[in-house]
């Protein structure tokens, strides 16, 4: 199992999570569920090959970690959908993940198999897995934040009173994995460089991610009707959550300064 | 301004002056040195931090003095933490060197400080003030103390113990690096700024190990120590030492760091490990604070929140 086949899988995958967005759109919700989970499947079988001939979790680049997020945002857009039954989410995820199916098959980063002796460690997969889980909860909090703000139409206080309460439920639920990816990267951290937090750029970012989102929980419980200004916060804290993601491999003061940019 | 209810511009005004505050502080005294806070420092300050904190709650609590119930609500939470975000990307935007690196000459961001962040007044005062907010909100769901303000008081009384012995712990940390030729015990150690020290234990390497990939001769996929830890009361340890896997003796954590090689001598015995020696008295209460973290956030997921003014009439998307 190589990424040469990678667009097989990846296709595949993409083919049944349209079709699900499709069976959405026309209300059908059985087809889209059957669809959007045996996209699900391709999609996970192909992680789950990579993870046996890598001989490692295949965690490690960049575009590794984007598999993940291609594999997490059809799920959340499906436990959405079934809880809350908006037609629209599963055409979101699906463009979102063929975004990032096709940054990884026209800049595919590929790797080769060692993995140094820091990243050898049981931690390093659910770290990793439970960052991405969050990072696919908040990007989806984030999609519902610009449909509110700029798409949606007749803004009837009743409807958007759902939709806040929506939004506030993924943000909550990505930041108690963001939480618990934070806290895990930070025993890893006291296991592998003989401290849980040392300011490392990445370390930093998370910090301020973390924050931001936390503002925004205090302000919807202590102001529950401006949602224009929680809704634009959401915005500005997605975009910090893109700087600590990828954007600080580009960021001039994180530049070799960082344990987590292991790629170059 | 200044009038009751207390909301967002009251506790920005209050930001603003702890800013101004620490800008005084840190072009008169200097930016502060953590390690002047050593023991006892360090317990001194969470002494009054903390009678501190009692203090503003009972006044707010009984003697319902608005301003210190107003200090644990949630207008100052938002002021403080909004003012967190900020001041922290302020460090990640600039280029950290570490407290006793030398001066950066004609570099302005240098010069005012915002190279060396934590040890930056503004910084350091906005997060002392959401710590002693947090602490305050906290002693008020603490008392009287009722379950269902658990998951509340995890995430919240986690997150105060996290930052208040983080912060005041570190000045107590050491942090040893220690060279070890094979069959050669050691038991004095380097310090950061290269002074020697001397350790109740000792280290004696029997064998370094090493494995290479089998396509890269270069890289290693695996160094570790096989040792023996002597303590001072004649106790010997047989354990390996490798990068995740480190190993603890009477209160110091062993980790492996890196090798040399010793100048003229071939083969693995020409390797010298060198160790990591950690020592944080601290970290117990940390991990306290960690782990009721955790508990806190599965509870944010398992748990959904009371409802609040919203409408939330889900029936009408």
């Amino acid at each position: 199992m190589t990424w040469q086949l990678f667009s097989y899988f990846a296709l595949g995958a993409l083919l049944l999570w349209a079709m699900g967005a499709i069976a959405a759109w026309r209300q059908n919700s059985w087809l889209a569920r059957a669809a959007t989970i045996t996209g699900l499947a391709v999609f996970g079988t192909f992680i789950a090959l990579m993870w046996v001939s890598l001989e490692r979790p295949p965690l490690r680049t960049m575009g590794e970690t984007r598999l993940w997020y291609s594999f997490f945002l059809p799920l959340v857009g499906l436990v959405v959908y079934a809880r809350w039954r908006y037609r629209w989410i599963l055409s979101f995820s699906t463009i979102m993940a063929t975004v990032f199916v096709c940054v990884n098959l026209f800049k595919p980063e590929i790797h080769d198999k060692t993995l140094m002796p820091a990243l050898q460690s049981p931690w390093f997969a659910p770290h990793v897995i439970i960052y991405m889980f969050a990072y696919a909860l908040l990007g989806a909090a984030f999609v519902m934040a610009v449909y509110l703000l700029f798409f949606k139409r007749k803004r009837s206080q009743k409807g958007i009173g759902a939709e806040m309460s929506l939004t506030d439920q993924l943000v909550r639920a990505g930041l108690a994995f963001m939480t618990v990816g934070m806290i895990f990267g930070a025993l890893w951290a006291k296991e592998a460089w003989g401290h849980y937090w040392s300011w490392d750029p990445k370390e930093t970012w998370a910090a301020i991610t973390w924050w931001a989102y936390l503002v925004y929980l205090h302000l919807r419980l202590r102001y529950p009707k401006k949602h224009r200004e929680a809704l634009l916060l959401l915005v500005v804290a997605f975009a910090l959550l893109q700087v600590c993601w990828w954007g600080i491999n580009y960021l001039p003061s994180a530049q070799g300064a960082s344990v987590h940019t292991y790629a170059s | 301004m200044w009038s009751k209810p207390w909301r967002l511009t009251e506790a920005f005004t209050i930001d603003g002056g702890l800013v101004t505050t620490g800008l005084l502080l840190q072009y008169t005294v200097g930016p502060i040195d953590w390690d002047m806070l050593a023991w006892p420092v360090n317990a001194s300050i969470l002494a009054v931090l903390v009678a501190g904190m009692v203090t503003v709650w009972w006044s707010g609590t009984w003697h319902k003095i608005y301003a210190c119930h107003w200090l644990g609500g949630l207008d100052n939470a938002i002021g403080a933490l909004g003012c967190v975000v900020v001041v922290t990307l302020v460090m990640g935007l600039t280029r950290q060197i570490p407290f006793n690196a030398p001066t950066i000459h004609d570099n302005p961001l240098d010069a005012l400080g915002l190279t060396r962040m934590l040890s930056f007044w503004p910084l350091v005062l906005l997060y002392l003030w959401l710590t002693f907010s947090l602490g305050v909100v906290v002693m008020r769901r603490l008392i009287p103390f009722r379950w269902r303000n658990l998951p509340f008081l995890l995430l919240h009384a986690g997150l105060l113990l996290v930052l208040l012995c983080g912060t005041l712990g570190s000045a107590d940390m050491q942090r040893l690096k220690m060279y070890v030729a094979q069959s050669a015990p050691e038991w004095r150690a380097l310090t950061d700024d290269g002074r020697v020290m001397e350790l109740p234990l000792a280290i004696d390497l029997k064998e370094f190990i090493m494995e290479y990939h089998t396509d890269s001769l270069h890289t290693p996929k695996r160094y570790a120590s096989d040792l023996d830890i002597l303590t001072h009361d004649g106790r010997r340890l047989h354990t390996v030492i490798e990068v995740n896997r480190p190993a603890s003796a009477l209160g110091w954590k062993i980790y492996q760091y890196g090798y040399d090689r010793m100048p003229g001598v071939t083969g693995d015995e020409g390797n010298v490990s060198i160790l990591e020696l950690v020592r944080d008295p601290w970290l117990p209460a940390v991990y306290t604070g960690i782990y009721m973290l955790i508990a806190g956030a599965l509870c944010l997921l398992f748990i959904t929140p009371r409802k609040k003014t919203d409408s939330d009439d889900l029936a009408a998307v």
